[in-house]
């Protein structure tokens, strides 16, 4: 592999030939580099632009009360127009205001509207289409033709909030899929499948955070790492059940788990990992004290203990935070 | 032979996104697989005898079982003081596993059946309700207007001929004909 001197030796030698377009090497280099022209939030979110997301929530809170309180009165087109069509205007209004940068923060609170009311209108579209939009079949189709949708909105906008809800939408259609896979049948659907898909989900968000911790999309990894986290260790927890019934392998490879998170946050620094870590890691020590001491122990003694265990979690949290993860 | 090179170190470098993205397109593969599989290389061999059209238990007339292999029916003696709905008609039905079809039979027919009364069949089936689709993340339990042959990790959804509605209690397992 050559080094840098000769490749940009080799870059120069071909600018001169013309035969390397000036646009065609910054091509190269940003697709190789996976951030391409990424136009996306890496700042903290300043008030203003707090305000201008906790409006858009609040727009989608009016729009659906409004729709509530007068289910019964409108008719098939009103409610079309008034769903799925202020998802297509709240869209048309952000592309018009992403187009000047002064307005661009403000056109993401209206893609925010956008993302949280087209689901609804499609609902009420198929629904009054008279297809079973409940059924798993229809979700499928629903949350495929949204992640579609934003996907090509990604591609094109660069944002990232195009990403946070192509990541939801694509969750929503996993489940949905899977769940349409089984369909009614008795030997599969219990809770435990939803605890594995859970599980795979959330290994699945950690995965994604943690690429894009490099990237520019670094301002989703909050909401990845944190969910993540919050899936992963609370379906493991959940699948080694309750004595009687415990799974002996969840409840013994629990604890490799929860330090597991520990250690990944002070690898990755991330607040996430260690808070979820410590909270998971108090449960299921609440969890363990309560099935297997508290009969042979007497209960008072068993909850000193796990209250004396609970305190060493919370300093052991602490200081790794204080040591490693305080900037 | 550069497009290559690309490739796989764009891949290498996103190696994280790409397993975080296969994760879930994987486990869809893995439950359409060990949905659909099993299917192709176990089939239920049994077929079973029924009882539809009995919404009200109270207001039946007969009550079979079976006894030693065959069926009997017995008569339900109502107080004479008291007054009851029209006596409703059951009727008894063969479903045969195979062409998952049902076809009523007589009570004659039905006597010269050899019949096992256990809940499971002697090749591991038995008979369960289905589960409601639910919401997202959460199953709907079970539903009772649906029913399913279920066991060695297969199930199949029944066609069953009902006489009257598709109320849960209008569907009673007799036996398994051997």
């Amino acid at each position: 592999m050559a080094n840098k001197d000769e490749v940009l030796k080799y870059v120069r030698t071909v600018a001169e030939q013309n035969t390397v377009t000036r646009a065609e090497l910054i091509e190269a280099y940003d697709s190789a580099s996976g951030i391409k022209g990424d136009v996306v939030l890496t700042k903290k979110l300043g008030v203003a632009e707090i305000l201008y997301y906790i409006g858009g929530a609040v727009v989608f809170l009016g729009i659906m009360i409004l729709i509530g309180q007068n289910w019964s009165t409108l008719g098939v087109v009103a409610k079309i127009m008034a769903t799925l069509g202020s998802g297509i205007a709240a869209y048309v209004v952000g592309v018009l205001f992403n187009k000047d940068v002064r307005t661009e923060v403000a056109g993401s609170a209206f893609f925010l509207i956008s993302a949280l009311v087209m689901p609804i209108g499609l609902w009420v579209v198929f629904d009054e289409a008279g297809f079973d939009a409940n059924s798993f079949g229809m979700q499928t189709f629903i949350s495929g033709l949204l992640l579609a949708v934003f996907l090509l909105s990604y591609h094109v906008f660069k944002k990232n909030i195009f990403t946070l809800f192509g990541i939801i939408f694509a969750t929503w259609m996993f489940f949905s899929i899977t769940s349409f896979i089984v369909g009614g049948a008795p030997h599969f659907n219990d809770w435990k499948f939803y605890m594995y898909r859970i599980l795979a989900v959330g290994v699945s968000y950690m995965l994604i955070g943690y690429s894009f911790s490099k990237t520019a999309r670094v301002s989703l990894c909050w909401f990845l790492y944190g969910f993540g986290v919050l899936g992963f260790l609370g379906a493991a927890l959940a699948l080694g059940e309750w004595k009687p019934n415990q799974n002996v392998f969840w409840e013994l490879i629990y604890p490799g788990l929860v330090f597991g998170a520990l250690f990944i946050s002070v690898h990755i620094k991330s607040n996430a990992f260690l808070t979820w870590g410590t909270i998971f890691l108090m449960a299921y020590i609440l969890k363990i004290t309560w099935e297997y001491f508290s009969t042979g122990l007497g209960w008072p003694l068993a909850l000193v203990i796990a209250g004396l265990a609970m305190i060493g979690a919370g300093y052991m949290s602490f200081s790794l935070k204080k040591k490693y993860l305080s900037v | 032979m550069n497009n290559k090179y690309m490739n796989t170190g764009i891949l290498k470098k996103n190696i994280t996104l790409v397993i975080g993205i296969s994760i879930p397109i994987l486990m869809i593969i893995f439950v359409a697989i060990s949905i659909y599989l099993p299917g192709f290389f176990v089939s239920p061999k049994f077929n079973f005898l029924y009882v539809s059209g009995d919404d009200y238990y109270y207001y039946d007339q007969y009550q079979y079982s079976v006894q030693n292999g065959e069926l009997m029916k017995n008569e339900i003696k109502k107080p004479e003081n008291r007054s009851y709905e029209p006596i409703k008609e059951v009727k008894l039905y063969v479903h045969d596993v195979a062409k998952n079809k049902s076809r009523e039979i007589t009570f004659e027919e039905a006597r010269s059946l050899n019949l096992d009364s256990n809940v499971k069949s002697p090749d591991g089936f038995e008979i369960a309700y289905g589960s409601h689709s639910g919401s997202f993340l959460f199953s709907g339990g079970s539903d009772y207007g649906v029913r399913y042959l279920t066991g060695n990790n297969i199930s199949k959804k029944l066609d069953l001929q009902l006489a009257g509605s598709s109320y849960y209690n209008n569907f009673r397992f007799i036996g398994w004909i051997k």
